[in-house]
């Protein structure tokens, strides 16, 4: 008995420090190879034998350690992390975190994942066929779409239809509006903050949804002016001087005022631009001379 | 030397045979034919890769029910009929005793494997008609699960000594599972801001059987070399466990009342 005493816990602490030695060896393989025997979800499915639902949950604490240990490591390889969430959502198409942060993963830049937003925007949108009222899915969509693979166009559609859920904050509306301000998808944009100033009972968001407003308006309005000078550069050969050559010229006609009641006025190659004292800012100079 | 153990391990061997436990290499023959036959006919380029994996899959988990099953009633079987008290009035130390029935079980189980690893190699060329020079790995492969099949044996031969076949069956397979997941013990610790629970899980993933070492299955399936080290490193690694187990076995049973 009592060398039993003795020799078991050296016995212990000797086999702990072999198997320091094991990981070490075992790392290099394990390195080299990436392997998942079963990559069918429905299979497993079906050999989960009805538990399913906890199978997911493991599978996906594989995924944020099969990730966690990755990331950032110089030379990494994620070949097996969209299988590993194909088959975690498909286990259980209900987990939503596994849509969420799977898409997050997926598609952040090497090193610090795949880069593979195509699939992020693959899983998201299967999350959103499984679960229609989860609003914060087209959140992701958008963001998706918006940050990562530059559509403003189908981010502002997604962040609009998320909108639409009874449940969803005030501010999807808002971003779906931003996103197609930044697309150069002003008239959408416009639309947009339009229903949000109407929709909305908050005074500091209406307020905002104004400027918005005021803000498109005069970018829509310099747009059409730029054309008109484009217009007048064609038939002129050179670039009008003041708004009054564009009327003169027959190429515009009515009011040239910005939404704050401040005429436009013409800036050097013809830009036109809005008046110094006018208080409308612009979110951005693409209704202006950047466009040329 | 005392041949005692000796004695007592081959006629665990024989008792085995007499129960008829090589009887599932019958089975196992059975399924190496239809997998050769059937891998054939469905698979495409990967026929050599299901018959090592379907192969050794089988070696060891035959071996392993084997093991654990046989394994719990080593001793408890002994005293159930009452022969254990006849020995022990024989000039037989208990450790002696201990020892014996975990040896010839081992060896019932190296036979077993060795059969079957015959029976893997005729499928094998029946379905390539060559053996390369990476099928060494296959031999590696066994003899890893032979490793772990001496781990589970002292295992469920611990657990044999003082509770029922049942519980040591349920303790055995629950101390397996747990091993085999051992990399994602470890992993909790990695991931962890909790402190607390990080040295726990670190310290479950050095107490544990690591049977995840043991697994080199796909390695073979992919003909992909075992480097020397961690051959080496997980024999030294089987062996002091298993000598820690039957050392903790005979204190159990050294200890115990029989009357």
């Amino acid at each position: 008995m009592l060398l039993a005493l003795v020799a078991v816990p050296a016995l212990f602490a000797i086999c702990a420090a072999l198997q320091m030695r094991i990981d070490v060896d075992t790392l290099a393989m394990n390195q080299d190879k990436e392997e998942l025997l079963l990559r069918s979800g429905p299979l497993l499915q079906k050999l989960s034998l009805g538990y399913e639902s906890l199978l997911a949950d493991i599978y996906w604490t594989r995924v944020v350690q099969y990730y966690g240990v990755r990331a950032h490591k110089p030379g990494a390889t994620y070949e097996q992390l969209w299988p590993l969430l194909d088959i975690t959502t498909t286990l259980d198409p209900n987990l939503m975190i596994a849509y969420r942060f799977g898409a997050v993963f997926l598609s952040e830049q090497p090193p610090g994942g795949p880069g593979r937003a195509d699939l992020a925007v693959q899983l998201v949108k299967r999350g959103i066929a499984e679960n229609p009222d989860e609003w914060r899915l087209y959140q992701d969509l958008g963001f998706l779409y918006s940050i990562h693979l530059k559509d403003y166009k189908k981010a502002s559609e997604a962040y609009l239809e998320g909108s639409k859920n009874p449940n969803a904050q005030i501010w999807m509306k808002v971003m779906a509006a931003r996103v197609a301000e930044t697309g150069n998808e002003l008239e959408t944009s416009r639309l947009i903050w339009t229903g949000v100033y109407s929709s909305t009972k908050d005074e500091q968001v209406r307020r905002t949804a104004l400027q918005h407003i005021h803000s498109l308006d005069a970018m829509l309005g310099l747009r059409r002016l730029n054309e008109s000078s484009e217009d007048y550069w064609r038939k002129f050969g050179r670039f009008p001087t003041s708004m009054q050559e564009l009327r003169d010229a027959g190429l515009v006609g009515g009011t040239l005022q910005d939404p704050a009641g401040y005429p436009y006025v013409m800036g050097p190659n013809g830009v036109p631009q809005l008046d110094p004292k006018s208080p409308i800012q612009l979110e951005s100079q693409q209704g202006s001379g950047t466009l040329r | 030397m005392s041949v005692i153990p000796g004695v007592v391990a081959i006629n665990t061997f024989r008792e085995a045979v007499r129960d008829r436990v090589l009887y599932n290499l019958i089975f196992f023959a059975l399924m190496m034919i239809g997998a050769a036959i059937l891998v054939g006919q469905i698979s495409i380029g990967i026929e050599r890769m299901v018959i090592i994996n379907l192969g050794l899959s089988a070696i060891s988990i035959f071996g392993i029910i084997m093991a654990i099953f046989i394994g719990v009633g080593l001793v408890y079987k002994e005293m159930e009929k009452r022969t254990l008290y006849s020995l022990l009035s024989k000039p037989i130390r208990r450790w002696e005793f201990l020892v014996g029935k975990f040896a010839g079980l081992l060896l019932t189980l190296v036979v077993n494997t060795a059969l079957m690893t015959l029976g893997l190699g005729a499928a094998l060329y029946c379905v390539s008609r060559k053996f390369e020079r990476a099928d060494a790995t296959i031999l590696v492969a066994v003899y890893f699960i032979l490793l772990e099949l001496a781990l589970v044996t002292a295992l469920a031969l611990f657990f044999s000594c003082f509770t029922s076949p049942m519980l040591s069956t349920l303790y055995t397979l629950g101390i397996y599972v747990a091993g085999v997941f051992a990399p994602g013990i470890q992993g909790i610790s990695q991931f962890t801001s909790n402190w607390v629970l990080a040295v726990v899980t670190r310290f479950i993933y050095y107490l544990l059987p690591n049977f995840h070492n043991f697994g080199v299955i796909a390695e073979a399936a992919h003909g992909d070399a075992v480097p020397l080290a961690l051959i080496w490193h997980n024999t030294v690694y089987a062996a002091l466990y298993v000598l820690l187990i039957l050392v903790a076995s005979a204190a159990v049973f050294s200890g115990r009342n029989l009357k």
